[in-house]
């Protein structure tokens, strides 16, 4: 379970986000949205610990992620997926090794990440590019890779930042399936995103950020910012 | 162990990955290896120049066969209180004999001298401390009251004293220089390594970005830089060490020439020491690819 209690954030004089709270169950599938600027990527910024909240606070799994020492983060940041918008894949490596990264990091075995990354590739449907390197795929595929490699480890939470947004509506669905699918296994799921087609047609939850502060939370939502 | 194994892989694949930055950095590490050792056997070849000049800077004062044991021991014990010098010997006519024998002579010269007839004069052996302490001694063993027991051109310093002089100065200069030249040398090489090596972490931020976010911890994502670090010490040694070797083979003919045949043969010593050469220089490539790694990596590794 995901409870943000009212949570600010403010570089300088700019507030990015004012005592924003809300809880997300385990297993939910959660849309964030709001227009470029109101404070998405922030709270995202927060929910991986990239940064520190300046007032409240963050509980996953029932441990406050800002009170964890330096060294736990990435343990921390391992029991989550993450997928952003330009893909941050590793280019100098492959698709394969890509998605391996993620669990040579955590120090798993090698018959275990022989195993796993074909499968997960296999769902994905990435491999016959698997020995590709990223400046050889397509967005989508890109994309479909950086999911792959956001879910080897198998997360309880994947957050998804933009995933759609450098890719076409035919590709951007594919994506959307995939993560649809991630969350049928019983993977938290949250979408941040500014596209009203998805959201409108997902009927999912809908957390609305404006100017920094929480302005919308419905059950099966629309995109009405 | 598993991660361990892994951080070399990824140190290797690093620097295979990046052909032209990884050749780069690597001249880059070599000539620094190379000013370094050039200049430590430049210094040892300074260092065995003072001890040939050292051991030149004697005067050696003959007697006429007429002069009494009684006069010859009393120069030596008022040579001994003068300060200018560092040792005095007394050779008698044996001694004379036996150092004749040791000479590099054909039989024939050598049997000119035997116990029964022996025409080599008596001596003193005079060491001083420096070459400018020559002519203070050169003057002392001239005075008048000397004379009489010394032979005719008996004292030997004239002859030597201004190219030992000049050669001693330039040892001299060339020591102090050496160390001043060795040290801004070894501040810039270790600044343009680090500048490349910083460069080369910078040039991928966004891979150590990424793989923070993945979870990886800092010494996950430190490792393998520091491996990459080590691997340009080790062929940097490798490139330096074969550098050397070739500098030492052409001009160790040139330091015989110099120094005369008390030399110190470079090819040989090079040879004989090979084995700490190449740790010593290693063991620097090293420290100075491990530490400029970890500082430069370190910026960007805040959570």
């Amino acid at each position: 379970m995901i409870d943000v209690q009212k949570v600010s954030k403010t570089y300088g004089k700019i507030k990015a986000l004012s005592r924003v709270s809300f809880k997300i169950k385990d297993g939910e599938f959660v849309c964030l949205v709001g227009p470029s600027g109101a404070g998405k990527t922030t709270l995202i910024r927060l929910l991986i610990a990239e940064e520190k909240p300046t007032f409240g606070r963050i509980v996953v799994s029932d441990r406050d992620i800002h009170l964890l020492p330096r060294r736990e983060i990435p343990y921390y940041r391992r029991k989550i997926g993450i997928v952003f918008q330009d893909y941050k894949l590793l280019l100098k490596k492959n698709i394969y090794e890509n998605t391996a990264y993620a669990l040579e990091v955590s120090g798993a075995r090698s018959d275990l990440i022989k195993k796993r990354v074909p499968k997960i590739l296999e769902m994905v449907g990435l491999s016959k590019r698997a020995q590709n390197y990223p400046d050889e795929l397509s967005g989508g595929e890109k994309q479909r890779a950086a999911l792959a490699r956001a879910l080897v480890h198998s997360p309880k939470i994947l957050i998804a930042d933009e995933p759609t947004g450098n890719l076409d509506p035919k590709t951007s669905w594919g994506i959307i399936d995939l993560l649809l699918r991630i969350n049928d296994h019983g993977t938290t799921v949250i979408l941040a995103t500014h596209n009203k087609d998805i959201v409108n047609m997902l009927r999912k939850r809908v957390l609305g950020i404006k100017n920094g502060e929480l302005v919308i939370d419905r059950l099966r939502g629309e995109y009405t910012i | 162990m598993t991660s361990l194994l892994r951080v070399i892989k990824f140190g290797f694949l690093n620097f295979f990955r990046n052909p032209w930055l990884s050749l780069a950095t690597t001249l880059i590490f070599s000539l620094t290896l190379f000013i370094i050792s050039s200049f430590f056997f430049l210094n040892l070849v300074a260092d065995r120049s003072v001890k040939v000049i050292e051991d030149k800077m004697d005067i050696s004062v003959t007697f006429k066969d007429e002069a009494s044991l009684e006069d010859i021991y009393n120069l030596k014990d008022q040579l001994g209180q003068l300060s200018a010098v560092k040792s005095v010997k007394y050779i008698s006519k044996e001694e004379a004999s036996e150092i004749w024998q040791d000479l590099p002579f054909s039989q024939r010269v050598k049997e000119l001298v035997t116990p029964e007839k022996n025409p080599l004069p008596r001596g003193l052996q005079i060491k001083a401390e420096d070459p400018d302490s020559l002519d203070e001694i050169g003057e002392f063993v001239l005075m008048k009251k000397w004379q009489p027991i010394i032979r005719e051109n008996g004292v030997s310093y004239q002859k030597n004293k201004t190219i030992l002089q000049k050669l001693n100065n330039i040892t001299k200069f060339v020591r102090k220089i050496g160390f001043l030249l060795a040290g801004i040398f070894l501040g810039i090489s270790i600044l343009v390594i680090f500048n490349t090596l910083r460069l080369n972490i910078i040039s991928r931020k966004d891979e150590i970005e990424i793989q923070r976010l993945v979870g990886a911890t800092n010494s996950f994502i430190s490792g393998p830089f520091l491996v990459e670090g080590i691997l340009y010490g080790f062929l940097a040694t490798i490139i330096s060490t074969l550098l050397i070797y070739f500098l030492i083979r052409f001009t160790t003919p040139m330091i015989a020439q110099y120094l005369g045949d008390v030399s110190l043969n470079l090819h040989q010593y090079f040879i004989y020491h090979l084995d700490l050469i190449f740790i010593l220089q290693f063991a620097i490539g090293i420290f100075i690819g491990s530490i400029c790694s970890l500082i430069s990596v370190k910026k960007y590794l805040k959570v």
